[in-house]
C-alpha cells in the first residue's frame, strides 16, 4: 500500500452483462467478484446485482454489476439494466454458434438504445472446452497447464469474433470463468476504456479543476455516519 | 419461477403500469415468494414518471396526438434554429422532476428495502426569487432565499427588521405542533398559508414570497395547515443528510430512476416483465380473473393492481422542459463548506412579476434547473423544467417565464435554448379503489416535491397481496441480497 497516505479517485461504474442462456456470465462474475466457480449452475432468474472493485495504478473503479437473465423471455428486461450503463459485457459461448448471433443482436441493440458513449466488451467463454486453452494460458501465464485433452469443442474461431469485434469498436477476450483465464483482464480492460469525462462530474466544457478527486462529491450518501445532533446547516 | 408459458400460471398478482406506485409494489413484493407478473402498455419504463431521450419523446409527443393517453395533453416539440444540441440519447428528460425531501418516508423505505444502494442520489440547491427589473433600464435578478438560522443571519438580501420576522416564523414552524402554538394557526387551517402569515406575522410581500416558495404551492394559495407542514418538513430536512441540502434528486430522471430500480427488485425477485403489453379484457371467475393481454396471451390471476389513468378533479398543469446551452454554473455553488455540489435548484417566478399580453400573472411559475450532473443532459447544457397552472396562456406564460429567467442569469448575453417540449397534465384521481379482485392505484401526483401520502396505497397493494402472514412492519425491510462492503458507499 504504497499510496495508502494518497486516496486514490475512485468513480462508480454500471456494468450489465448480456448474452444468451448458459453461456456463463454469472459464472464470469462470479469468478471475478468471488475468484469461485460452480459447475451446472442454476439460470439466474431476473437479475442479479453485484460490486466489486478493481483497483487502476491511478484511480479505482467500483464495478456496480447487473447480470441479466439469458433466458428472459419477453426482451422487457435489459433496456432497464442497460439504460445508463456506462460498460456492457456481451458473452457468447465458442462451442455453440448460435450464441454468437445472439451476442450480435445484443451488440446492435446496445448501439440503438444505450448510453452513446457505452463500452463494450465482447467475451468469447468456455475456452476451458477448446484445444488452445492450454496454449492461452502460457500467455496469461496463470498455471493452467491442464489441456483438455478430449478433443476440441471451438465452433467460433478467434478470427472471425475478433473480426467482428474490430469492425465494430468492441474490446474482445476469450475467457474460461471455470479457469479464471483472462477474466480480471477483461473487466481491467473495461475500467481503462471507460472515458475520464464520463468518470468526472465536471462542471461544463473544459472543467479540469481538482481533477477525478472530485468525482464523487456530488453524492449524497444516505447511509453515512449521522449524528443525531449534528446541527451543521440545520434550521433548528 | 419455472418457464412454463405464462398461461399455464395463476399469477398470484398481475400489475399493470411502470410508475412508481405500480414500481414500488413490485420492490416491496421482491421477495415475497408470490407469482408476479408486471405488464405495461408503453415501450419504455415509468409510466407518468418516465423520463425520455429527446427521440423517446418525440415519439410520444407523435402517439398524444393520435390517440388520447388520459392525463397528458397538448404536447409539442420546438426545436429553435440554433446548433449546440447533442445526441438524442444524451438527453434524459424527466416527466416528473420531482424532488424528494430528506425526511421523506420514500427514502426510509429506499433505505430499508436496500435498493437505495442502486440510485446515486444528488443534492437540491438553493431556492430563488426572481425579481423583476425595476426600471426600464434595470436586468432583473435572482435572489436567494436564506432558509436556515445561519442563512438568515448571514443574507444582505433582507433588512434587519425583515430577518427578524423570519426568524421567528422559522422558530414557530419547528414547533407549530405545540399546544401553545396550535392556537395560533388552527383558525387558519383552511385558509391560506398568505393570510396567516400577514396576520400573525405581519409580513410584508416580499417575505411572504419567500414561504410560499418554498412550500412549492402551484397557485400560491396552499393552505395553512398544509403549508405548515410542507415548511416543517423542508427546514427538518435540511443537514438531514449531510450540510448545506433539505431535498435530493436521483441522477438519471428523478423518480423515473426510482421506478426502474424498484422494477429491477421485482425482477431479481424473480418477476416477470412484458412491456409493450397491455390488457385487452378481462372476465372475472369465482375467484380470479382472467386477462387477454394485448399480445394475446391469456392469463389468469387473483388480483390485479393498476393505476387510474382518469382525469379526476383538481387543476391541470402546463409544463416546458427547456434544454439550454449553458451550464448556469452560479446556480450550483455549495453556499456551505462540505456540502455536495448541487445539481438542482428551485427558483420561483412570483405570482405578478411577469406580465404576458398585457396582464400580470396570477400564478407562480417554477424553474427546476439541472446541471449536467443529474446526467439529463451533456457538459456545459442544462435542462431546465418549468411549471405552472394551467391557463388559456400558459404556454406565453412559460415561455415568457424562460426568457425572464435567462436574462437574469447572465446580464450580457442570454444562454441560448436549444430545444423545447411543451405539454399540459391534468390531475388524477386521488383515491384508491379496491374491489374483490382488483386495485386501482391513484392518479400521479401534480406536486413538485414527492408527495408521501401515495405510499399508503401502495402499502395498502402489498397488505393485499402478502395477506394476515406477513407482520405489517416488516414491509419494506431487508437484508442486502448480496454481502456490501459498506466502505463502498460513503
Amino acid at each position: 500500500m504504497a499510496d495508502a497516505n494518497t486516496p486514490k479517485p475512485s468513480s462508480s461504474v454500471k456494468l450489465v452483462l448480456l448474452g444468451e442462456a448458459a453461456v456463463g456470465k454469472s459464472s464470469l462474475v462470479l469468478r471475478f467478484v468471488n475468484n469461485d466457480f460452480q459447475e451446472n449452475k442454476e439460470p439466474t432468474i431476473g437479475a442479479a446485482f453485484l460490486t466489486q472493485k478493481c483497483n487502476l495504478p491511478t484511480r479505482t473503479i467500483k464495478f456496480e454489476i447487473w447480470d441479466t437473465a439469458g433466458q428472459e423471455r419477453f426482451a422487457s428486461l435489459a433496456p432497464m439494466y442497460y439504460r445508463n450503463a456506462q460498460a456492457a459485457l456481451v458473452v457468447y459461448d465458442l462451442t455453440k454458434p448460435t450464441s454468437l448471433i445472439k451476442a450480435k443482436h445484443w451488440v446492435a441493440e446496445l448501439q440503438r438504445q444505450a448510453s452513446p458513449g457505452i463500452v463494450i466488451a465482447l467475451v468469447g467463454n468456455k475456452l476451458d472446452l477448446t484445444s488452445d486453452s492450454a496454449g492461452s494460458a502460457e500467455v496469461s501465464g496463470d498455471g493452467d497447464d491442464n489441456a483438455e485433452d478430449s478433443g476440441d469443442a471451438r465452433k467460433i474461431s478467434t478470427e472471425e469474433a475478433k473480426t467482428y469485434a474490430e469492425e465494430e469498436g468492441l474490446l474482445f477476450f476469450e475467457t474460461s470463468a471455470k479457469t479464471g483465464h483472462n477474466v480480471t483482464e477483461v473487466f481491467t480492460a473495461i475500467a481503462n476504456a471507460i472515458p475520464e469525462t464520463s468518470l468526472k462530474s465536471a462542471r461544463g466544457p473544459g472543467a479540469s479543476h481538482a481533477g477525478a478527486s472530485r468525482t464523487e462529491e456530488q453524492r449524497v450518501n444516505l447511509n453515512g455516519p449521522r449524528d443525531p445532533n449534528a446541527k451543521e446547516g440545520c434550521a433548528c | 419461477m419455472a418457464m412454463g408459458s405464462i398461461a399455464d400460471t395463476l399469477w398470484d398478482v398481475v400489475i399493470c403500469g411502470t410508475g412508481l406506485q405500480q414500481s414500488l409494489l413490485a420492490l416491496s413484493l421482491s421477495r415475497s415468494g408470490k407469482n408476479i407478473l408486471h405488464i405495461d402498455p408503453n415501450d419504455y419504463y415509468g409510466g407518468a414518471e418516465a423520463a425520455f431521450s429527446l427521440q423517446e419523446a418525440e415519439s410520444w409527443v407523435d402517439r398524444l396526438a393520435t390517440e388520447d393517453k388520459g392525463l397528458f395533453r397538448s404536447a409539442s416539440i420546438t426545436k429553435p434554429d440554433v446548433t449546440g444540441l447533442s445526441f438524442p440519447r444524451a438527453y434524459s428528460l424527466a416527466l416528473a422532476p420531482q424532488l424528494i425531501h430528506a425526511r421523506s418516508e420514500l427514502l426510509s423505505q429506499l433505505v430499508s428495502s436496500r435498493a437505495y444502494r442502486q440510485v446515486e442520489f444528488l443534492a437540491v440547491g438553493s431556492f430563488y426569487i426572481f425579481k423583476a427589473p425595476l426600471g426600464p433600464d434595470q436586468q432583473p435578478s435572482l435572489v436567494r432565499i436564506p432558509s436556515t438560522r445561519e442563512d438568515v443571519f448571514s443574507t444582505t438580501a433582507i433588512s434587519a427588521k425583515a430577518k427578524r420576522g423570519l426568524m421567528k416564523f422559522l422558530k414557530f414552524v419547528l414547533d407549530y405542533h405545540s399546544p401553545e402554538q396550535r392556537d395560533a394557526w388552527k383558525p387558519f387551517a383552511d385558509k391560506p398559508l398568505v393570510d396567516f402569515l400577514q396576520e400573525h406575522f405581519k409580513m410584508d410581500a416580499e417575505l411572504k414570497t419567500y414561504i410560499i416558495t418554498l412550500t412549492l404551492s402551484l397557485d400560491g394559495r396552499i393552505s395553512t395547515e398544509d403549508g405548515l407542514a410542507i415548511i416543517q418538513r423542508h427546514l427538518t430536512s435540511m443537514g438531514h443528510f449531510g450540510p448545506g441540502f433539505a431535498a435530493l434528486y436521483p441522477k438519471w430522471g428523478g423518480i423515473s430512476e426510482i421506478a426502474q430500480v424498484a422494477c429491477r427488485a421485482g425482477a431479481v425477485g424473480g418477476a416477470v416483465y412484458m412491456l409493450d403489453t397491455g390488457i385487452k379484457s378481462m372476465a372475472t371467475a369465482a375467484d380470479e380473473i382472467e386477462l387477454e393481454l394485448s399480445s394475446g396471451d391469456k392469463v389468469k390471476t387473483k388480483l390485479l393492481v393498476r393505476g387510474d389513468e382518469k382525469v379526476g378533479d383538481g387543476p391541470s398543469i402546463s409544463r416546458l422542459v427547456a434544454v439550454v446551452g449553458s451550464s448556469l454554473k452560479s446556480l450550483f455553488e455549495s453556499t456551505i463548506e462540505g456540502a455536495p455540489t448541487p445539481c438542482v435548484a428551485v427558483v420561483a417566478l412570483p405570482a405578478g412579476s411577469l406580465t404576458v399580453s398585457g396582464e400580470a400573472t396570477t400564478s407562480p411559475v417554477y424553474v427546476f434547473a439541472h446541471s449536467s450532473g443529474t446526467g439529463e443532459c451533456p457538459n456545459g447544457q442544462s435542462v431546465l423544467y418549468l411549471t405552472t397552472m394551467a391557463t388559456s396562456n400558459a404556454r406565453e406564460v412559460l415561455n415568457s417565464a424562460l426568457g425572464s429567467f435567462l436574462s437574469a442569469m447572465e446580464q450580457d448575453q442570454a444562454p441560448q435554448c436549444l430545444y423545447q417540449l411543451y405539454y399540459e397534465q391534468a390531475a388524477g384521481v386521488k383515491q384508491s379503489r379496491l374491489d374483490e379482485l382488483t386495485l386501482d392505484l391513484p392518479g400521479p401526483s401534480l406536486s413538485l416535491s414527492m408527495d408521501d401520502s401515495m405510499l399508503k396505497h401502495v402499502r395498502e397493494a402489498w397488505q393485499k397481496v402478502v395477506g394476515e402472514t406477513v407482520d405489517d412492519a416488516e414491509y419494506m425491510v431487508f437484508t442486502d441480497r448480496e454481502p456490501v462492503d459498506d466502505d463502498d458507499y460513503e
